[in-house]
């Protein structure tokens, strides 16, 4: 155990930079998904058709290939671009920690999509009527009546989405970010104990998709609020 | 910085290959991982605590676990151990194929068992209790009247958790087996042309995924064709 | 403006409505002064209710003009919700936000559209709940609310924006029995005040008691509109007849 202690300021800090992506992918996940949702249901079908490329594609390509896509790809490309005015530049990268956030947000929105179209076709029509009828504008209807009543149908899937995307974090070691992965990695090369080392890890990630599981149960129950108490 | 098609020509038999083990994983993960998977869901739903509690335990962590750290658990993790080293087990713990299978196989499982038990919920109690009025013993009832009506109800997630078993496949890249991400990320890490090998890796991918979507439908269809009026 | 009755405030002129093939609305020329207590009945399918969405374009017309307190609605979004500030519409469904308590179904559009800010609105919502008899069900929501209930909350939502006109959607079809005398002594109340009413229903004896005229439609036309005591002593037309002895018999 004199080992471990060693190490408990790394793992901390490489937790920290874990759930510093998730942070900023959740983030980009509901954008994305709200996007792709309005996309779906719009009237125009170019926008249909290039939402449902995209759920598609995203989710029938392996999360491993989409992140190498998209870090090496980024990479070549920029280095090329960058070359032309500097010629002496070797490599120029998307740093690990906003390509890899940006491409799992990528993939578990196209899922989101899904969730929040399904959610979005759940809101009571008539609902959204009356707030039309009162001369609420399309975009402050979305915001305050369709928004409002969706995220409560969404939410059950969503939570599901919000832990594969803490399990995705895990990918973005592949492409280089310091995290508790690399963590195990370096404190195996020192201590021999590989088995422990990555059970730690994934104890880590066992509490914080524990703790997540039980906010969204928490926010599951906020969310209904309004429903109880009926006469 | 032209797309180079000619390069995707040449590269197409090594991926391949690549897809050979790409396959291979996939059946023998899903096999083992249904079998486990079934094992699971009956201690699960035995009643005994001593039984359910280890069930539900291993369901939680391996849920709540990235595959990724699974699988190096596992790879990079179980050679610490002597008696595993000396094991039987030790010339398939040795090799990638043999981690990877393992790894995804007991992931697997833990899903499968969640999603059968999903099945097994969703049965009408309605129809335990005709069984029951007809005299069909305990074993009799689960095995002729719940189960068929459980994998009906289950077929979707279960067809769900399938695919994303194909996309798990390629994390076993990591551990340097060559299965169709691996042989690309090599071709790639040559060649320096990632967008080409990469996308024509995923294109092969999304075929074979809407190969097995189709096949999931053509089996629901005929499963539920009782519930059609 | 000219306070006189001079011009209607609403004027519907060869208004037709076409869902696929079926024609909902032939012809329909109608037009509405203010302080006018107008019902609309008819059978079911009669389009009375497509005719009353046209106003507040809910539902788009195919042909013809509607005019609002001088506006014409076309398909301009300014247009559009120019004539949605002017007129106020509570529905058979009383479709109020249940995420919101009774006070804040009412703030919400006096915030955003009157742009009033919080304290303004809230004392508008309270001062109008309480024309409605429900102030005490102020921070309740929706569902623990009863029928009669929501819809009055219905009614002051759409009452406290200041429409020019306010539209009934069968206000009472979804109320059982004893609610609907709750929501029909505030409605009369209303009108007693002077509002300007729009109203779709099968409530005859408020048709009755209340209208200033009464319109029949039948097959998406207006067969007639009379005084109530002439509409439902010297009916013309046989159709009108043969609805009104099936309304009539119980």
């Amino acid at each position: 155990m004199a080992d471990l202690s060693v190490w408990w300021d790394d793992y901390f800090w490489g937790a920290m930079t874990v759930l510093k992506v998730f942070g900023v992918s959740v983030i980009m996940t509901v954008i994305f998904g709200l996007i792709g949702a309005s996309a779906k249901l719009s009237k125009s079908r170019i926008a249909h058709k290039i939402a449902s490329a995209y759920t598609i594609a995203f989710r029938g390509t392996p999360e491993l290939l989409v992140l190498l896509i998209f870090y090496f790809g980024s990479a070549i490309t920029l280095t090329s671009i960058t070359h032309i005015f500097s010629p002496e530049t070797q490599f120029v990268d998307i740093p690990p920690f906003w390509a890899g956030s940006f491409a799992i947000a990528l993939i578990v929105g196209s899922y989101a999509t899904e969730t929040f179209r399904g959610a979005f076709l759940g809101v009571d029509p008539g609902v959204v009527e009356a707030s039309q009828a009162l001369g609420i504008s399309n975009v402050h209807t979305f915001f305050y009546v369709r928004i409002p009543q969706m995220w409560r149908l969404a939410l059950p899937s969503f939570g599901n989405h919000m832990l594969s995307l803490m399990k995705d974090t895990a990918l973005i070691s592949i492409i280089g970010l310091e995290e508790i992965l690399f963590v195990a990695e370096m404190a195996t090369a020192v201590t021999y104990k590989p088995f422990l080392m990555y059970m730690i890890v994934a104890l880590i990630y066992l509490s914080i998709t524990t703790v997540i599981t039980l906010v969204v149960m928490g926010l599951e129950k906020i969310a209904n609020r309004h429903l109880e108490g009926a006469p | 910085m032209t797309f180079e098609f000619l390069l995707i020509l040449e590269s197409i038999p090594k991926m391949l290959a690549g897809l050979g083990i790409t396959i291979q994983l996939l059946f023998l993960s899903s096999f083992f991982g249904l079998c486990l998977g079934i094992i699971l869901l009956l201690m699960r739903i035995s009643g005994r605590w001593y039984l359910s509690f280890p069930a539900f335990m291993y369901i939680y962590f391996f849920r709540g676990t990235p595959i990724l750290v699974q699988i190096f658990v596992i790879y990079h993790g179980f050679p610490q151990f002597e008696f595993i080293r000396e094991s039987i087990f030790w010339p398939i713990l040795r090799e990638p194929f043999g981690c990877a299978t393992l790894s995804l196989s007991l992931n697997s499982a833990a899903y499968v068992s969640e999603i059968l038990r999903g099945g097994y919920l969703g049965v009408e109690k309605g129809l335990h209790e005709a069984g029951m009025a007809l005299g069909l013993s305990k074993y009799h009832r689960f095995f002729f009247v719940t189960t068929p009506i459980a994998v009906r109800l289950a077929l979707p997630a279960y067809s769900n958790d399938f695919i994303s078993m194909i996309k798990a496949t390629a994390l076993a890249s990591t551990i340097t087996l060559m299965d169709m991400t691996g042989v690309a990320r090599t071709i790639v890490s040559k060649t320096f042309a990632p967008y080409e090998i990469f996308i024509a890796a995923a294109i092969i991918y999304l075929i074979i995924t809407w190969f097995f979507q189709r096949g999931f439908g053509l089996f629901e269809k005929r499963i539920s064709r009782y519930t059609i009026r | 403006m000219n306070d006189n009755n001079q011009e209607p405030i609403i004027i519907l002129q060869d208004v037709c409505k076409f869902f696929g093939d079926f024609q909902a609305l032939r012809n329909i020329n109608l037009q509405v002064k203010k302080g006018q207590r107008i019902v609309v009945c008819g059978p079911s399918g009669s389009g009375k209710s497509t005719m009353i969405r046209c106003i507040n374009r809910l539902e788009e017309h195919d042909s013809g003009k509607i005019i609002v307190s001088g506006r014409e609605l076309t398909s301009t979004v300014k247009d559009i919700d120019a004539v949605r500030r002017e007129v106020g519409m509570v529905f058979q469904n009383f479709n109020l936000f249940p995420h919101l308590t009774a006070i804040k179904n009412l703030m919400l559009a006096l915030k955003l559209v009157r742009k009033m800010n919080k304290s303004q609105a809230q004392e508008t919502a309270m001062r109008f709940l309480e024309r409605v008899r429900i102030p005490e069900q102020a921070d309740k929501y929706p569902i623990q609310l009863s029928g009669g209930q929501q819809q009055r909350v219905a009614i002051a939502r759409a009452l406290c924006m200041n429409p020019e006109v306010m539209l009934f959607d069968e206000p009472t079809s979804a109320l059982d029995p004893e609610m609907i005398s709750e929501v029909l002594d505030v409605m009369i109340d209303l009108v007693n005040d002077g509002l300007t009413m729009i109203c779709v229903t099968h409530e005859m004896g408020f048709a009755r008691s209340v209208a200033d005229s009464i319109v029949f439609m039948d097959w998406g036309e207006i067969v007639e509109m009379k005084s109530p005591d002439e509409f439902f002593e010297n009916p013309e037309s046989e159709r009108t007849k043969l609805f009104l002895s099936q309304i009539l018999s119980h």
